[in-house]
């Protein structure tokens, strides 16, 4: 009997052997744009991304943002709406610190993105170490379990650290990357100790997700080699091999969303025992082939994408994304450790046919082993 | 003469204190201040940006190299009239609307200012109407659009178009960039300048103000 694509979709992930290429597919900045303005194809109106992907065929990824909620002790969190925008402040005894937030899902996106950080001088050390030694991470897996039932056996739903380890939540969220390179010069003690407690609040988070259903966690989004390899060693590898051994001993794989230029971060990734670079995101959208990875990586590293999001516009012919997906099979033959994917979404003007396609040309060649 | 060599690598290190010293030095045996920016501060940040350009440098490096130089230059200001302090010419960017991506555009802006370039920053999401409203308002000699999504290349198309409609686009040179950008998208929209990366627009710019 065939594996399904969730079958798959985890065998590769364990570096086990499977019957035919697996598929993972996400669609959602499509799905999102689409719904937002009315404009899914008249086929789809009115379905969920979920029956779209089964329809063409395609194994499914769809995101959860966390399977926990933040609860702060002895401060108070107060959100307040100046549309566009979303104000968050957290008043402690020692102080406040103030986020500014946008949320746009009508273009696509389905993270909220930070306009003006918490940190803003380092008067606020003190604050924001309050509210990480006063955060309590509770379980909260409903709307989680919905989704993993909606999707059965048909894919797999991505969750994880909230998207980012400990200093990429520090960087991006709490500093904003700009100052956190400033303050790291500046003041290294203090984003020391800052990283110090996010880590604990980060353990919190990976007990939760060790005793859940949970796959393949999802330990830290938006890598980009620029900004990234500098602090690697020191900030990333350290916690990410930290991470996934817990998360090993609890029967499960670990991931990391890798959507960003990856050529120097390479070599460092092998450090980290990460099982599944997702995302993969090859040239013409960074510089990096899949061939090279490949080359670089070997079997140690399950990837999990190869087709950047570009191909499906229409920018590239029907004929140009038939030639890019069966060079890609060729650069991955005999196929094992990898799971096509998009690098790292179908764009709101990309072709939903070419999943389907995919899946054809898979069905065509995808074979295990493939002899291309 | 002065040797410049030992403030353009402070420079280079992003060595705050060291810059400064080195400054407050070359002042006190009257160097023409318009030296120690073009020499020393300016020509340190382009070694900064071709070593970023040819991937020794990342990130870090040239944030810090590029504050150096905007502390030092708070320094020379008093001691100048306006019109001695040179600006290299007047620069207005944003990431265009519907994109939200600004790490790329905001290391752009502070390099650019840093060689000597008066930066405005419309910030993100920013509508061709606003562009056009900036470029009539400030008279910039270049404009930079920055886009990271596919999706939102087109807004520089239209800012383009907005900025014809409006009789300016020739007053100012259009320039833009962004990982998925290429020279070829530029040409196709009828841009004046294209470049992969932070460090060469300074080059680029330079050369579109006849520098
Ligand atoms: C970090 C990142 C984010 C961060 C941005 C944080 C921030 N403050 O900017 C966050 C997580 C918020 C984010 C959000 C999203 N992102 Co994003 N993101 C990235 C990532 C990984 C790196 C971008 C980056 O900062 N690079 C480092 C900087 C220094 O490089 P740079 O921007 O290219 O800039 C350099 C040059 O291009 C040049 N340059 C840049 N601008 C200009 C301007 C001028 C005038 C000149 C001359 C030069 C120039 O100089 C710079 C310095 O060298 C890229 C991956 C990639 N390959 O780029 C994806 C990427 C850009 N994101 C993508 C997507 C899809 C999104 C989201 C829609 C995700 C979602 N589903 O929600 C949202 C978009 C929200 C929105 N409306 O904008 C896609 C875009 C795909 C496409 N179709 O093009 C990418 C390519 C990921 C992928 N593999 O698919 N993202």
């Amino acid at each position: 009997m065939a594996m399904s694509h969730k079958a798959r979709i985890l065998a590769a992930a364990h570096r086990q052997a499977v019957d035919k290429l697996p598929f993972g597919a996400r669609i959602d900045v499509w799905y999102n744009y689409h719904c937002a303005h009315g404009t899914l194809p008249e086929k789809y109106e009115g379905w969920n991304m979920v029956d779209i992907l089964r329809d063409q065929g395609a194994g499914v990824q769809v995101r959860h943002m966390r399977i926990w909620k933040l609860e702060y002790d002895n401060l108070e969190v107060v959100t307040r709406e100046d549309p566009p925008y979303t104000i968050t402040e957290w008043r402690t005894p020692v102080g406040a610190v103030s986020l500014k937030t946008v949320f746009r899902p009508e273009e696509g996106s389905w993270i909220v993105y930070e306009v003006d950080h918490p940190f803003k001088s380092k008067e606020d050390y003190p604050v924001i170490e309050y509210i990480f030694q006063n955060t309590r991470v509770v379980p909260d897996l409903s709307e989680y379990q919905q989704k993993e039932k909606m999707v059965g056996e048909d894919g797999i739903v991505i969750t994880g650290m909230d998207m980012y380890s400990p200093m990429q939540q520090i960087m991006r969220y709490w500093l904003g990357y700009e100052r956190f390179f400033y303050e790291l010069h500046d003041h290294p003690v203090q984003v020391g100790q800052l990283y110090e407690l996010q880590k604990e609040v980060a353990k919190k988070k990976l007990e939760i997700l060790g005793e859940s259903s949970v796959e393949i966690p999802m330990l830290c989004a938006n890598w980009s080699d620029e900004f990234h390899t500098p602090v690697f060693a020191k900030y990333f590898s350290p916690w990410l091999r930290e991470a996934s051994d817990y998360l090993h001993s609890k029967g499960k794989v670990t991931q990391v969303h890798s959507d960003g230029e990856m050529r120097r971060l390479i070599p460092l990734f092998l450090e980290t025992g990460v099982d599944v670079a997702e995302a993969w995101t090859p040239m013409p959208m960074t510089s990096v082939t899949t061939g090279e990875l490949r080359k670089a990586w070997g079997d140690k590293v399950t990837v999990w994408g190869g087709i950047p999001a570009v191909l499906f516009e229409p920018q590239y012919t029907d004929q140009e994304f038939d030639t890019y997906v069966i060079d890609l099979f060729k650069q991955i033959a005999p196929g094992y450790n990898f799971i096509i994917g998009m690098g790292d979404n179908l764009p709101f003007d990309g072709r939903i046919e070419r999943v389907g396609r995919i899946v054809e040309l898979i069905d065509k060649y995808g074979s295990m082993p493939m002899k291309l | 003469m002065i040797d410049y060599s030992a403030l353009k690598k402070a420079v280079i290190d992003g060595d705050d204190e060291r810059t400064a010293q080195l400054v407050k030095e070359a002042i006190e045996q009257h160097a023409d201040p318009a030296d120690i920016v073009t020499l020393g501060l300016q020509a340190g940040l382009v070694t900064v940006g071709e070593k970023f350009s040819s991937g020794e440098f990342f990130i870090p490096e040239m944030l810090l190299a590029a504050r150096t130089v905007t502390r030092s230059l708070d320094i020379i200001r008093p001691l100048v009239s306006d019109s001695d302090m040179i600006t290299a010419g007047k620069v207005v960017i944003g990431t265009v609307v519907g994109d939200l991506h600004d790490i790329g555009k905001n290391l752009v802006g502070m390099l650019l200012g840093g060689v000597g370039f008066d930066v405005l920053d419309l910030g993100t999401d920013v509508y061709p109407k606003r562009f056009v409203t900036a470029v009539m308002e400030h008279k910039p000699d270049i404009l930079g659009m920055s886009a990271l999504i596919t999706t939102t290349m087109p807004a520089m198309e239209a800012t383009i178009q907005a900025l014809e409609s409006a009789n300016i686009r020739r007053q100012v040179k259009v320039i833009v960039g962004g990982a998925p950008v290429t020279q070829h998208f530029a040409d196709q929209i009828g841009a004046d300048g294209y470049c992969s990366n932070g460090g060469s627009a300074i080059e680029l710019c330079n050369r579109l103000v006849g520098r």
